[in-house]
Parts: structure tokens; C-alpha cells; sequence
């Protein structure tokens, strides 16, 4: 089936989201809590297009059937800038925020305040969904309206958490602290133990993942194969 | 044998109706059969305000009914009015002062009502299958089990119903798109998450027609081909849930519930499932989430739950007024019930009245009745002698109509056209005591606390609205706040997630159309004219009009009234917290609003 996106005819499968087959057509459409291999959130809105006179998100909106999307008209623009000058104020030391609301116009409304302990998260969610999305469910979305945070439970240390530190990949502002020092990672209100490849000395991830992965040999995929590869060498040698 | 009905609605039993129940049982005991009573103890029957509320009817038609019945005057009512059938005109409702009305239907609070999603609350006893099946119940269900799905389907499309919940969609579409789905299981919600700030007619309806709630959960199954329904019912309605308890055990035990309900090879079950008290699980897909164990926040639409929704299944929530119309449709047909009502919205609405109106309470009327009949008809009008200001209709989604559009006739579009919204159907009335700048502070203050805060422009745009609304209210308003509010209102309308963000700002913009003089002269002049604002506004009494009673005086919280008896008082501003305890009842309104100036500055 055909889209017609800015005018440009789009060919698409039905259930494909907007985004994909804009980018597929070099139409790039600004996303924050848009991230491939996870489940579609749609809630920073930040990639908010106009689908048949509709304002729609672009990262969750299936296409159907054909239609006329719009990603740069005026009232995109005048959505999408509010929606930036309202995030700048929730995350007012993210310069990836910083950097959109100036590349979109984001309006200067001098009567906008800065959130309580607003710093860099920008409340998307994302870090939560990869965080299920790898079985570990360690953090959540916690209170809810202006007072929602993300947060372990209580705050607390969590014994879910194994220290992966995809939250902290996936985060769109780099909101989330991962310290990796002295052989310890420090994220979440917790410490843990790195592990390197016994033999090049790369970093293999804390010992809370390897043991949830059951790696027991402390190696490195390329060291790992190239042991097999040196072990199938003797025995074709022999 | 006549019939005592005491109304124990919450309301009621919160003024004292199980204590006037038992003194009433009691008394009747011991009288001679031909007089004894059946004595029921009912779901609400409206009037809150007046309640407790005892109804002596006899066999036929004739009725007395008294109203804040204590529990001192049941023997009285025992010996004279159930023994003997004398009025005791203490205990009527009195429409001019020498003149007590006997019967319900002459009190014009009822008079110009028409029941039908409330037809059995208040004349029945919910915990008594028996009473709902002399009143006709469960004939809708047999009708529904005769015709089949595309029966009820075409019953519903004929009756014109939408949804009562708020968005007014129509219900015969919604059953039709769960029909078509291939999907199995189908499930049925029953939305009993009424939340709307002075609402509670959903309540009242689980509480005293628990049956009827059922019964339209059955016929939506029959029509959609489900097995399996849920009850959610927020935390704070115990007595709900326990009335909704009772009745899908006795219904299950008379086997209008189960499996191969009366014979037709139909099943059908039900359970309840607690809400947790969150305002955002009234919405339909936050309520689905919350049942099934998650957080209550609102999913991506398309697709609809209809299609996707309960475990990924289809769907079909109802509100519970809507369910609660349903049984009436299939017993009477869909036409009678299009007979009322007006081209768009058919049939009737209830409408929780409550605020400054002079006999609140709920009232079902048919659709189209203007807010005038509404207020003044049956409302009786604004207490104290006050002026109307406006009514806010919908909740946190509606929005506060003026005094000049009193003549609107009430349905879900002429609502929607000027900015409001029939939402649940709660009715807030106020006076010229009430600021709309504060109003509307309040409802975006509720919603900041109540928005699940899951996408951008809701959980921040609210954020940034009561910013400015408490910036105007404080008397730090300036140039340019109005279109900043209208801006962030737009953005809000247009993209958030779902209906609670979408219409979040109809408060703000509904006042702003209607009221911005009240607006500016709080940016402006930083003067609240209601004298609600206590940084912008005094109280002062007028000398020329005040008789020196002191009432103003002993009501004072803050000790603000200064004076002594038969000379004109005088308020302290310094201590004045313009609470409007002395306002509200001075009997010769000497008390007026000025505006606080720099003296007067509690800073």
C-alpha cells in the first residue's frame, strides 16, 4: 500500500509504524522513547506527525491504510516545539533535550518553571521496558502525575537488579549513573562486582549477570571461540 | 398492608437511617396484623439533602413521605402515620411555609423526574432478589435469550443509547465491533470507577439496584457472545461492592448466573475486582491494566479495547448507568426508550446535583431539560438567596457554563459544543461566592495529583497550568499568563494519550471563555471579586447595612470580627482569612469583598 508522507509517495506493509517507513524513505521524524527491539511506548511525543488532519505519534501509529501524513507542517511544528519547551523544563541539564528544543523552535515561554529535582530524565520509560524487556524488572515508573519518578522499589536496593546497565543504553537524555570504577559498577543505589575475560582482559559485565546467564568460564565470545577453534585444530591434527 | 421504605442510601445512613430503621422495626412489632408493615430498607432515593427518608405507601398509589427523619420520631410515624395514616406535617417536605406536600410525586424535587436507570433504587431492597423480580427484573434478560445477539443488537441500535460514562459513544457500536471480533474469550467490565468530584450516581445504583448492573452485564454478553464479566468497583464504595456481592450470589443461586443460565444453553459469570483508587482507572484502558495487575495507565488507542483489550482480548466496558439502562431497552423496546430525550441523546441522565444549589441530591431527568429547570425547577433555585454564577458539569473534563446560557438544553452535544462536557454527569453549582480563577486552580490541582503521568503533555502541561493558575491567584499574575494557559490547553487537547489529558484543560478554557473579565481583574487589578483569593481580597462589613447581631462574630474561625452587640462589627484584615464563614450566613449581607491593599497585606 501507498502513504503519501510530506507529499513523498511511501510504499508500506500494512501494521508498519509511521516512523519505519519514514526512515526508510529518508523522512527523519525527531524520537525520544522510540527505541527498535522494544515495545512502543509513545509517550515523550516529541514525534508527533499529522496523519489526515490528525495529530498523531509517529513511533506507535500503524499504518493501515493509505493516508496523507504530514511531519513538518505547521501545526506539527507548533506541537512538537511546545512538546520541547515543556521537556526542556522537565530535564533542564539534558543537552540532547537542549539541542531539539533549539533545532525545532521550541517557543520561550517565560512563564514555564523548572520541575522539582528535575535534572535529565525526561520520564519516557524506556529504561523500564528494557529493564522487563531482559527479565529482570528491577525499576518501575513509581507515584503517578507530577510526582512520578522512576526508582527501584522504595528506593531502596533492588535484588532484582543484576547490574546490566541497559537502562542506562537505552536512555534517550543519559539520565541514568553507571560508575565503572576499580573493577566495581556502581548504578541504582548499588555495587557490584566486574568480571574481565580471563585471557584479553575485556569487560565481561558484573558477576550478578554472568551468573543470571550461567557463564561460568569467565570468557570473552572471541576468546571463548578462539579456544574452540584451537581445540578443533588438535584434534584434526591428531 | 402498607409499605415502609427507609431510605438507607450512604448518604442517608451517614444522617442516621439504620438507627431510624431498627427504632422503626422495633415500634411495628408489636402492632396488630391488619396494620403491620412490611418494613424495606432501600438502595438511595435522591434527596439527599433531606435524608433520612421514611416513604409509607399504601397498596395502591397513595404515598407519605417524610423527610430528616430522626430516630425520636419513629414511634410518632408508627402510631400515627403507619397505624392510623395521619400526616405529620412536621416531617413533610414543605413547598411555602404553611403548606406540606404528603406524597413524592407532589414534591417538586420529584415531580418532574423520569426514572429509568434509577427506576428500582429507593423502592426495592437490593439484598431481596424477589423485590427486583416484582418489578419486572430479569424480563429483559429473558427477552434478550429469546431474540439472540443480532437481536439485542438491533434493540440497542433502535434505542439510540450512549455511553454514560462520559464520552457518550454509542453503545450498540461498541457491542457490534466486540460482536464481529474472532477473538476468544470475550470479556465484559462493568466500569464502577466513579471518581468525578461530586458524583455519585453510579454508587448509588450498585448500592440500591445491584441487579439491574447485572442484568445489563448479561444482555451486553448475550450480545457481544462473553462468558466471563468483572465488576470494577472503586476502594471507597464498600457498600457498593458488598450490595453488588450479595446480588451476584443470589442471582447465581437463582440461576440467572453460571452455567446454562435458565435453560438456554447460555453461560455467564461474574466477579468483582477492587479498584485502587486511582482517577485515571475510570478510564477504560488504565481500568483493563488495573485488572489485570498492572499499573492503572492508559494504552495507545487504536485499537480500540473493544478489539484488544482485557489480556489482549476483546472487550466491552460499560459504565454502570449505561449497563443499568440496558435491561429497561430489552423489556420495553428500544423505541420507548428513543421516545425520550432529544435527537442526538436519547432517553434520560442523572445528574448528581450538589454545591450551593438549595435541595441536592439525584436526579434523573430526561435528555434535553435546560440547567434552568434543572437548578431552578427541581433544584429549588441557589441557597442563601444568593446569585447563580455557574455550573460545572463533567467532572475534571467538563467545564462551568453562565448564567446566560441557562437556557441550554442539556445533552452529550450541546455540553460539548460550548466547552463543556456531561462527563458522569456530575452538577456543581455555584454561586457569587465562588472564584472561577480558584475553580479552575482546583480542577487542574486534582488532576496534577490524578493524571497517571505517563505522556508529555498531560503530566507536564498540567504541571506548568497550576504554576500559573496559582501565580494569578496569589496576585502574581501578568501580561500574556491567558495565552500561555490557552497555548499549553491546545497542545494539550492535541496530543495527549488519552481522554483524561485530552480534555484536562477544558476547566481552564471553559472559565476563560466564560469568565475572563474575572480573569483579568485578578492579573490586573489583583482583586478577586468573589472574595475567595485571601492574598487579594478582604472582607469588610458595611456599616450602613449591619444590625450588630454578632453572628459574623461567634462564626469566626480566625477571631477576625471585632465589636460588640447592636453596633455595626468590623473585620481585622490582618487576621481575615476570607474563609466566607461570616458571609455565608450573615442574615442581612452586610459583608462585601474589597480589595486587599498594600495595608491590609498579610505579608
Amino acid at each position: 500500500m501507498v502513504a503519501r508522507i510530506d507529499h513523498k509517495e511511501c510504499i508500506f506493509e500494512p501494521g508498519e509504524c509511521i516512523v519505519t517507513v519514514a526512515a526508510r524513505n529518508g523522512i527523519e521524524i525527531p524520537t525520544l522513547c522510540h527505541y527498535e527491539g522494544l515495545c512502543g511506548l509513545g509517550v515523550c511525543r516529541v514525534c508527533v506527525v499529522e496523519m489526515d488532519r490528525k495529530i498523531v505519534p509517529a513511533c506507535i501509529t500503524k499504518l493501515e491504510k493509505p493516508c496523507e501524513i504530514l511531519t513538518d507542517s505547521e501545526r506539527v511544528r507548533e506541537e512538537r516545539g511546545m512538546m520541547l519547551a515543556l521537556l526542556r523544563k522537565r530535564a533542564p541539564n539534558s543537552e540532547v533535550i537542549a539541542d531539539l528544543a533549539e533545532r525545532y523552535h521550541a517557543p520561550d515561554l517565560p512563564r514555564l518553571t523548572v520541575a522539582e529535582d528535575a535534572d535529565r530524565c525526561i520520564l519516557c520509560g524506556l529504561c523500564v521496558q528494557a529493564c522487563k524487556a531482559l527479565g529482570s524488572s528491577a525499576i518501575a515508573t513509581v507515584m503517578r502525575g507530577t510526582k512520578k519518578k522512576i526508582g527501584t522499589p522504595y528506593d531502596d536496593i533492588s535484588n532484582a537488579c543484576i547490574g546490566c546497565g541497559s537502562c542506562a543504553q537505552v536512555c534517550p537524555t543519559g539520565s541514568i549513573s553507571v560508575k565503572d570504577e576499580n573493577g566495581v559498577r556502581k548504578i541504582w543505589h548499588k555495587e557490584f562486582r566486574l568480571v574481565f575475560c580471563k585471557r584479553c582482559g575485556a569487560l565481561l559485565g558484573t558477576e550478578k549477570m554472568l551468573k543470571k546467564n550461567r557463564i561460568t568460564d569467565a570468557l570473552c565470545s572471541d576468546c571463548r571461540g578462539y579456544d574452540t577453534a584451537e581445540q578443533i585444530h588438535q584434534v584434526l591434527s591428531k | 398492608m402498607k409499605t415502609v421504605y427507609v431510605c438507607c442510601g450512604t448518604n442517608c445512613l451517614a444522617a442516621g437511617a439504620k438507627k431510624v430503621l431498627s427504632e422503626l422495626r422495633q415500634e411495628c412489632a408489636g402492632m396488630e396484623a391488619e396494620v403491620l408493615p412490611r418494613i424495606k430498607e432501600t438502595g438511595c432515593s435522591g434527596f439527599c439533602e433531606y435524608g433520612p427518608i421514611v416513604t409509607i405507601a399504601d397498596e395502591g398509589e397513595n404515598d407519605i413521605t417524610y423527610y430528616r427523619v430522626k430516630e425520636s420520631d419513629a414511634a410518632e410515624i408508627a402510631q400515627k402515620t403507619i397505624a392510623k395514616g395521619e400526616l405529620i406535617p412536621r416531617l413533610c417536605f414543605h413547598k411555602d411555609r404553611n403548606q406540606p406536600v404528603a406524597s413524592k410525586m407532589e414534591n417538586p424535587f420529584y415531580s418532574s423526574q423520569k426514572k429509568i436507570a434509577l427506576r428500582n433504587v429507593g423502592l426495592i431492597d437490593p439484598a431481596d432478589l424477589q423485590d427486583y423480580l416484582a418489578r419486572g427484573g430479569y424480563e429483559g434478560l429473558k427477552r434478550a435469550l429469546e431474540l439472540g445477539s443480532e437481536g439485542v443488537l438491533e434493540e440497542m441500535r433502535l434505542s439510540g443509547l450512549r455511553g454514560r460514562g462520559g464520552a457518550g459513544f454509542p453503545t450498540a457500536a461498541k457491542w457490534e465491533t466486540g460482536a464481529k471480533q474472532k477473538e476468544f474469550p470475550k470479556y465484559i467490565v462493568c466500569n464502577g470507577d466513579e471518581g468525578d468530584p461530586g458524583a455519585f450516581m453510579d454508587g448509588s445504583i450498585m448500592e440500591g439496584d445491584p441487579h439491574s448492573v447485572i442484568e445489563g452485564m448479561l444482555i451486553a454478553a448475550i450480545a457481544v457472545g462473553s462468558e466471563q464479566g468483572f465488576l470494577y468497583i472503586r476502594d471507597e464504595y464498600v457498600h457498593a461492592r458488598r450490595s453488588i456481592g450479595k446480588a451476584l450470589e443470589e442471582a447465581k443461586k437463582a440461576g440467572f448466573l453460571g452455567r446454562n443460565i435458565l435453560n438456554s444453553g447460555f453461560s455467564f459469570d461474574a466477579e468483582i475486582v477492587r479498584g485502587g483508587g486511582a482517577f485515571v482507572c475510570g478510564e477504560g484502558s488504565a481500568l483493563l491494566e488495573s485488572i489485570e495487575g498492572k499499573v492503572g495507565e492508559p494504552r495507545h488507542k487504536p485499537p480500540r479495547t473493544s478489539e484488544v483489550g482485557l489480556w489482549r482480548k476483546p472487550t466491552v466496558t460499560n459504565n454502570v448507568e449505561t449497563l443499568a439502562n440496558v435491561p429497561f431497552i430489552l423489556a420495553k423496546g428500544g423505541k420507548a426508550f428513543a421516545q425520550i430525550g432529544t435527537e442526538g441523546s436519547k432517553g434520560t441522565k442523572v445528574f448528581a446535583m450538589v454545591g450551593k444549589v438549595k435541595r441536592t441530591g439525584l436526579v434523573e431527568v430526561p435528555m434535553g431539560i435546560t440547567l434552568h429547570d434543572l437548578i431552578f425547577e427541581i433544584g429549588g433555585g441557589i441557597k442563601n438567596g444568593r446569585q447563580f454564577k455557574a455550573v460545572q458539569t463533567g467532572g475534571p473534563s467538563g467545564g462551568c457554563i453562565p448564567q446566560s446560557m441557562l437556557d441550554l438544553q442539556v445533552d452529550f452535544d450541546n455540553l460539548t459544543k460550548f466547552g463543556a462536557m456531561m462527563g458522569s454527569g456530575g452538577m456543581i453549582v455555584m454561586d457569587d461566592t465562588s472564584c472561577m480563577v480558584e475553580v479552575a486552580r482546583y480542577y487542574v490541582d486534582f488532576l496534577c495529583e490524578e493524571s497517571c503521568g505517563k505522556c508529555t503533555p498531560c503530566r507536564e502541561g498540567l504541571r506548568q497550568m497550576r504554576h500559573i493558575l496559582t501565580e494569578i491567584c496569589e496576585g502574581r499574575g501578568q501580561d500574556g499568563d491567558l495565552e500561555t494557559l490557552e497555548r499549553i490547553a491546545r497542545t494539550m487537547k492535541d496530543t495527549a494519550l488519552c481522554a483524561l489529558g485530552r480534555t484536562a484543560a477544558n476547566p481552564v478554557l471553559s472559565t476563560i471563555r466564560y469568565f475572563r473579565e474575572e480573569y483579568n481583574a485578578h492579573i490586573h487589578d489583583k482583586f478577586c471579586p468573589a472574595g475567595v483569593c485571601s492574598k487579594l481580597s478582604v472582607f469588610k462589613i458595611d456599616p450602613e447595612t449591619c444590625v450588630g447581631c454578632g453572628l459574623c462574630s461567634t462564626l469566626c474561625p480566625a477571631k477576625a470580627v471585632i465589636g460588640e452587640a447592636k453596633h455595626p462589627y468590623r473585620i481585622d484584615p490582618q487576621r481575615c482569612t476570607t474563609c466566607g464563614s461570616c458571609r455565608n450566613k450573615c442574615p442581612k449581607k452586610a459583608i462585601i469583598t474589597e480589595r486587599r491593599g498594600e495595608n491590609g497585606s498579610k505579608d
